[in-house]
């Protein structure tokens, strides 16, 4: 397709809008179709005939009866959503590479800056507590350190992470499987709102699609292509996420793989993974560094945000001593529930001789004391930033 | 000739004398019954009439009415024969009618002579020793309910042989010949050892810990479990560490259970707490009471005892609703067109529920429920019905390997030891108000009893402030902590005790709050 001026791209631009919306046309033979015909608007007003040796009977007759959306191109700045078909220089440099890249590009928000680093995390939506704390504590830190976090704005993992890196003052972006003015999840309207101020939301589908199950699938190699690598954290075997893996490999992107205990059937798909060799992620901090060797070698440093220093709380001043130290110790990153804890306790010499509403005492001030985390009748500790794994 | 006999009507709950007027005399021949009867009422004249004639006694060719007094009130029941039966006889010339003025009649006659049982005989000889009655005679399979009950000899019969010999003997004759059930006497079986024993629940520390503080202060309590930690093993356990019943507690739970018709064979007047489990297919009229004739249904049947509602997200919505109104005003109203009644249904709740449809969430490895199928399951149980639970208690997975391990449990008649220790610092705190327990207490005199520290106050301030405790749940958490203050012996809340407080409430944010 021959280059076209910025005012020309501008000009087509309804017409690109239309083309995009004409149901019964393929990706790839939209995209052939402007190869010929160069401009979309050619396509528009083109006669059946000129069509003919491109197209089926029915396909040309969803073209013609597409015409009226050509003037609703329009109607989209008013709800804050720009179009992007591949040739436009806004589309994502990134997705330009990936083979069968979406004809265009649906855009609330901002997208993500070619220049900046980016990561897709990505993972089981009915997520384990070890899965909740490793996403937020990866998109957290992550996103502190100005990664841009890519992820499906799903349930579980993906949600959690994103909303992880803008707690922490960075930026993220949601790949959606339906239109970008649609809030799905409609349990995520509260991301849908904050994301939009230090991200944005895309979407292959014009505004209004509902989320249709078949619709979630194609994004995912979108969130994999907009990313520099993939990181997975808990996956079933054969799950969406290792769908995004495939499509991830498929255009070149790093795979990391969180590993999971062997007998958590949340692991499967992440463990699957890395037997087939897939990068291994221990830590934020090792993550970070280890891309910063090997894509991110020439990416500015960032200037990290004040204040906000790592994806987990700190924990409050007054540091907890004597049985409540012993007690933290015996907790765990994944919520362990009362009868647990006190079977623990019984096994260790210094605890042993508490009753149980001294231990719920105890738990309750570490709770206070932002060391312990209470998960319903369960209790985690709370992790801090890069305590495990290799820093 | 006129004469009249007394017998006795239930309406509701409410218990009342009725006099049965019996009158022969000439005219057309024929046999009326009158005073606003239900229709098993009016069929009594048949029975009674060949009951009679079987007994070689026929009745008069001559005009017979029979009213029972007062006409303004819808008469049921199949009761009012043997006073009917002996109303006749005494204007038949057949007894003596004066040596019955302080004697009542309750029973159904079958055609043979054989006399057969009814419902509600108790209130109904506690009203009539109001009126002045001093002998009831009853069916002998009623006779037992009668037990407990002092100033009125309630005198079993099984036939109309055993009917015609009591009426015409003479006063002596009769008390030699029936000397009725021993008034005041007859005390119920031990209560603990009844049920079975807490010393068989392994483990299960926390939720064995969350029943007694509920047996203690009468607290709603809902346990949470997979399947097979023992949620229905503790709830059943429950009534054994209740104390039992006092001398006013068992006459109420006893006359329900007379209206109800249950009162007999083994269940006699015990001092045992009713333990009520209700199937969950269970419909709104069978768990509040009612039909035609309304009858007391299985929340009055728990009345000062335990509703256990057993895998409480299948019951069906309306079911559960009907709770909401029993459970704050510990009474089941029921309206119809004759009437309303009012049972007695002071009960505490005990549910218990998996946490998701297949039961193992937050275990990932055994529950592929996605979030959603979660919360509507847990939703089932609306949040008015769950507004009046005042604890969620987790029932932990057992191991194999732990069953093997862990040591028995402690007994049923430990903790109820504590539990009476408990209840008996209530009963002080509580003299000359009307409440009995901690968890029976409105928000505002929650502050008035349930006096907290500086430190404690300050303490909850902070809970509240980490996001551990929601504002409406604040009196709850006060309540269930003087609760567990009792059961500590603790005249003072304490820290600890807010602690374990906090804990069971917040395993109900968990459940319906997302998180």
């Amino acid at each position: 397709m021959e280059l076209l001026t910025d005012e020309e791209i501008a000009g087509q631009q309804p017409y690109a809008y239309w083309l995009d919306g004409v149901k019964g046309l393929g990706n790839g033979k939209k995209q052939k179709l402007l190869s010929h015909f160069q401009r979309p608007e050619e396509i528009c007003l083109a006669e059946k005939e000129v069509l003919s040796p491109f197209l089926t009977g029915e396909q040309i007759q969803a073209l013609k009866e597409e015409k009226r959306r050509v003037e609703e191109y329009y109607e989209l700045s008013g709800k804050g959503i720009c179009f992007y078909p591949f040739y436009h220089p806004c589309y994502p440099q990134r997705l330009r590479e990936i083979p069968d890249k979406p004809f265009g590009l649906y855009v609330k928000g901002e997208l993500p800056k070619e220049e900046e680093r980016s990561l897709a995390i990505v993972g089981a939506r009915n997520c384990s507590e070890y899965g909740r704390y490793l996403a937020e504590a990866f998109g957290g830190e992550l996103g502190a350190k100005g990664v841009q976090i890519i992820s499906g704005f799903a349930k579980g993992v993906d949600g959690l992470a994103q909303a992880a890196a803008l707690e922490a003052g960075g930026s993220s972006f949601g790949v959606l499987g339906c239109g970008v003015d649609v809030c799905y999840p409609a349990s995520h309207a509260g991301l849908y709102e904050q994301i939009l101020e230090n991200g944005g939301l895309l979407s292959p589908y014009p505004p209004g699609t509902p989320p249709l199950s078949f619709h979630f699938p194609p994004r995912n190699r979108i969130i994999s292509g907009l990313a520099d690598a993939v990181l997975v954290i808990e996956a079933r075997e054969k799950s969406g996420t290792l769908i995004t893996v495939d499509m991830a490999l498929e255009q070149g992107r790093e795979v990391y793989v969180v590993p999971g205990r062997v007998t958590d059937r949340l692991s499967d798909g992440c463990n699957r993974l890395l037997q087939q060799g897939a990068g291994v992620a221990l830590s934020p901090a090792q993550l970070f560094a280890e891309l910063e060797e090997s894509l991110w070698r020439d990416k500015k440093s960032y200037p990290l945000k004040a204040g906000k220093a790592g994806g987990v709380e700190a924990p409050g001043q007054d540091a907890p001593k004597g049985k409540e130290e012993a007690l933290l110790a015996l907790l765990e990153i994944t919520p362990l529930s009362l009868d647990e804890i006190r079977l623990k306790m019984k096994e260790n010499k210094r605890l042993r001789d508490i009753s149980l509403p001294d231990t719920l005492e105890l738990l309750l001030k570490l709770v206070l004391k932002g060391c312990v985390r209470q998960v319903g009748s369960c209790y985690a500790r709370v992790g801090k930033a890069g305590e495990y794994g290799h820093r | 000739m006129f004469s009249s006999m007394y017998a006795g009507g239930i309406a509701g709950m409410e218990a009342y004398p009725v006099r049965v007027e019996v009158d022969i005399s000439r005219g057309l021949p024929g046999f009326e019954l009158v005073g606003s009867l239900d229709r098993e009422v009016k069929e009594g004249k048949e029975r009674v009439q060949i009951a009679l004639k079987n007994a070689g006694l026929s009745l008069p060719v001559a005009k017979i009415t029979v009213n029972l007094s007062p006409a303004d009130i819808r008469k049921e029941g199949t009761g009012y024969d043997l006073a009917i039966a002996a109303g006749l006889l005494a204007c038949m010339g057949r007894i003596d009618p004066q040596s019955l003025q302080d004697t009542a009649f309750l029973g159904e006659m079958a055609l043979d002579g054989e006399v057969s049982r009814v419902n509600g005989v108790l209130p109904i000889a506690l009203a009539l020793r109001k009126e002045g009655i001093r002998n009831l005679v009853v069916p002998a399979q009623n006779a037992a309910e009668g037990e407990g009950v002092s100033g009125i000899a309630v005198i079993g019969i099984k036939n109309m042989e055993e009917f015609l010999i009591y009426l015409q003997a003479g006063k002596e004759e009769r008390r030699t010949l029936f000397p009725g059930k021993k008034a005041g006497g007859g005390k119920g079986k031990e209560a603990s050892h009844a049920f079975p024993d807490f010393a068989d629940v392994y483990g299960q520390e926390s939720a064995r810990r969350a029943a007694e503080v509920a047996a203690a202060g009468f607290h709603h309590l809902l346990l949470t479990g997979p399947p097979g930690a023992g949620k229905t093993m503790i709830a059943g356990r429950m009534p054994g560490i209740l104390p039992p019943l006092t001398q006013q507690e068992r006459t109420e739970v006893a006359s329900i259970y007379s209206v109800a018709g249950k009162l007999g064979g083994k269940e006699t007047l015990s001092e045992r707490r009713p333990f009520v489990a209700p199937h969950h297919t269970v419909s709104p009229q069978g768990l509040a009471g009612g039909g035609r004739i309304p009858r007391p249904g299985m929340l009055s049947l728990a009345h000062r005892g335990i509703l256990f509602l057993d895998e409480m997200p299948e019951f069906a919505a309306e079911t559960l609703e009907v709770l909401r109104q029993p459970m704050e005003e510990k009474v089941v109203r029921i309206v119809r067109s004759r009437g309303s009644y009012c049972y007695p249904a002071d009960f505490m709740l005990v549910g218990a529920m998996n946490p998701c449809p297949c039961g193992y969430y937050p275990d990932r490895n055994r529950c592929s429920c996605s979030e959603t199928q979660v919360k509507r399951y847990l939703s089932r149980i609306s949040g008015p019905i769950l507004d009046r639970i005042d604890m969620v208690a987790q029932a932990a997975p057992i191991q194999l390997k732990d069953l093997h391990k862990r040591e028995r449990g402690e007994s049923s008649a430990d903790m109820a030891k504590r539990v009476s220790e408990a209840r008996r610092r209530q009963k002080i705190r509580f003299q000359g108000s009307p409440y009995h327990f901690n968890g029976e207490l409105s928000g505002r005199d929650t502050e008035r009893y349930c006096e907290l520290g500086r430190e404690e106050r300050r303490f909850l301030e902070q809970v509240f402030e980490a996001g551990e405790m929601s504002l409406r749940a604040y009196h709850k958490v006060i309540k269930l902590a003087r609760t567990i203050a009792d059961l500590d012996g603790e005249e003072r809340i304490g820290l600890r005790h807010l602690s374990e407080a906090v804990y069971y409430n917040s395993g109900r944010k968990q459940l319906w709050k997302g998180e």
